[in-house]
């Protein structure tokens, strides 16, 4: 068993690996920057980034410092399979969405947040619905990677927590408020860079150090039956299902995922995403083998706490030089996400709550880009009060994961299926919303008929997470084929049974009644909506770039008139 | 053997991750080069 000491980084060491990241990561946002920026640039780019640049963007902004910290837990909790449970799940919906997202962007292609379509699609009500999922959701993530600088860095070196939430949250404003999403795209790149390079040399070197192959051989009995079962249904019920769930939510119900969606060249939309799959995948799984390892050693986590086994398995294992690698490799993941966090809730006031509704659809660009650069003050500093008052965020996190969850299926079948109308919408959404609450903090005892209620929707909910899923690679007959095969095919296991996991049969609820309320309110309507207006509805807010559109429309305006 | 192969299933997550690694730098000189060659910028 090992000692839970950690080896510190000295002062000086510490201050120059952080300075010295974010002084260059700040330079390299130089060699980008305009004097004036253009408002549409601020969020979404050229609308035609390159495959290397968006690929390697994807995968930093979704490795957070948390996914380390909850890869290598599962690991250590669920031995062999763990990682697995966490990282291919995360990197799979990042597969999943590439198909919604291409017909997002064909739609419309000039977008700059999927909250702004929605309103295109269906209205305010809608629209906010999305717009504060994505606020809320953002502000969180930000808060919870400045909360770990703050834990990183009074763990590693002598610095207190504060001064590490801060230094990270002043790094982060410095290199992403003049250039917005353009800087963090840029500077994701050599983050990725960084952190790809650490990790390939971490892991080899913590395995070797603990033992390598021998260690594997000598400590096997450490791991429990279900520990050493790669197939352990106990790591899928717990681990796998519910995060195989959520994820989906999540890669609908982040704005970070959206931009770089729409800021990507269209036609390498599909290869973006498949290079991102095996990005994520790759590292996150490869840093919860530390977890698998830790649990082979005998590793007890210090305090209890599951987020020092990595920092544990890097002072017990690493020289000096590797620990601060690992340094650096979570501060970039926790950076990349938070510039991408900050673009995404920049890009929501400018367009969501400034261009489409202050504004009333006629934004000033250039007041617009204030109201982004604004948006990035405020939310680092809130991001750094909360992240310093160490808030309990798991409420307020299971309720966006609710939220998100409950927008899956309205949200992807708006853009597909005509009659869906924003009254069916905000009902789907909120209906869900209540019954997800109702269940995972058990308002209601979770027993007799409702428990059997829940379950069924539960097992609807399941349905609609493999039709979805299904949908994104084949037709539609196929996907309903087989929604239905698995909503009823689940019900002799889900009734009884599901009851006893609560995470996952609320978070499997939200997908049943949203979907079951969305279908039965769009059956019965008359409306029927026309795509191509999508196009017309979304548009670059920059002059220059709305030229051509008002060109065209004044020719084909003029036409009209020569008709008549 | 069964040591054997959970070592290949540690090791080769950075083995796929300095692959990505290398497909990605090699697209970003590429993009590079194609934006010089334009004149555009690439973000």
């Amino acid at each position: 068993m090992q000692e839970a000491e950690f080896f510190q980084l000295s002062t000086p060491v510490a201050l120059l690996l952080l300075f010295g990241f974010y002084g260059a990561t700040f330079l390299l946002s130089l060699l980008i920057g305009k004097k004036k920026e253009n408002v549409d640039g601020y969020m979404v780019s050229n609308n035609a980034i390159g495959f290397g640049l968006s690929a390697a963007s994807m995968i930093a902004t979704w490795i957070w410092a948390a996914s380390f910290y909850a890869s290598a837990t599962s690991g250590y909790r669920y031995g062999l399979s763990g990682p697995i449970h966490y990282g291919l799940w995360g990197a799979l919906m990042i597969l999943f969405i590439y198909p919604f997202g291409r017909r997002f962007r064909q739609l419309a292609p000039k977008a700059h947040t999927l909250a702004e379509v929605i309103q295109a699609r269906h209205g305010t009500s809608s629209q906010m619905i999305m717009a504060v999922s994505n606020l809320i959701g953002s502000c969180i993530s930000l808060m919870v990677n400045f909360t770990a600088a703050g834990a990183l860095v009074s763990i590693l070196t002598p610095l207190s927590f504060i001064q590490g939430v801060l230094i990270a949250g002043l790094g982060v404003l410095s290199y992403t408020l003049w250039s917005g999403f353009r800087a963090s795209v840029m500077t994701d790149f050599a983050q990725l860079i960084g952190m790809i390079l650490a990790a390939v040399i971490i892991i080899p070197l913590i395995f070797f150090n603990a033992g390598g192959v021998g260690m594997l051989a000598e400590n096997m009995s450490n791991l429990n039956a279900e520990q050493a079962n790669f197939f352990s249904t106990k790591a899928i019920l717990e681990q796998g299902a519910p995060y195989f769930v959520a994820v989906l939510a999540y890669a609908i119900g982040n704005q970070t995922i959206a931009q770089r969606l729409f800021a990507v060249r269209e036609d390498l939309i599909k290869p973006t995403f498949l290079t991102a799959t095996l990005g994520y995948g790759a590292v996150v799984i490869g840093l919860g083998m530390l977890g698998m390892l830790a649990l082979f050693v005998g590793l007890e986590p210090a305090d209890g706490n599951m987020n020092n086994i990595i920092p544990q398995m890097a002072s017990t294992y690493l020289t000096p030089f590797g620990i601060a690698l690992f340094f650096i490799l979570v501060v970039g993941s926790l950076s990349s996400t938070a510039d991408s966090d900050l673009s995404a809730l920049s890009a929501i006031m400018m367009t969501d709550v400034y261009g489409k509704n202050l504004a009333r659809g006629k934004p000033d660009p250039v007041r617009m880009l204030w109201w982004g650069r604004a948006t990035m003050v405020a939310a680092t500093m809130l991001g750094v009060i909360f992240a310093s008052l160490r808030l309990d965020i798991l409420v307020m996190l299971v309720f966006v994961g609710a939220l998100w969850g409950a927008i899956v299926f309205p949200v992807i079948v708006s853009f597909y299926w005509d009659r869906v109308t924003n009254k069916a919408f905000t009902t789907a959404v909120a209906s869900a919303v209540i019954l997800f609450t109702v269940a995972r903090f058990e308002l209601i005892p979770i027993e007799g008929l409702a428990a059997v209620f829940f379950e069924i929707c539960a097992s609807a909910g399941g349905g609609v997470v493999i039709g979805l899923m299904t949908f994104a690679f084949f037709n539609r007959r196929i996907a309903i084929g087989m929604a239905l095969l698995v909503a009823i095919g689940s019900l002799p296991f889900t009734l009884g049974f599901l009851r006893d996991y609560v995470v996952l049969l609320s978070s499997l609820t939200a997908y049943g009644v949203s979907a079951a309320v969305c279908i039965a309110m769009s059956w019965r309507s008359h409306e029927r909506f026309d795509f191509a207006v999508l196009a017309e509805r979304v548009t670059s807010f920059h002059e220059e770039d709305n030229l051509p559109r008002q060109q065209t429309q004044a020719r084909a305006g003029r036409a009209a008139m020569a008709n008549v | 053997m069964t040591s054997l192969i959970l070592a290949t299933y540690i090791l080769v997550w950075p083995v796929i991750s300095a692959a990505i690694l290398l497909v990605l730098i090699v697209a970003l000189v590429r993009d590079m080069r194609a934006a010089r060659k334009d004149g555009d910028s690439m973000v």
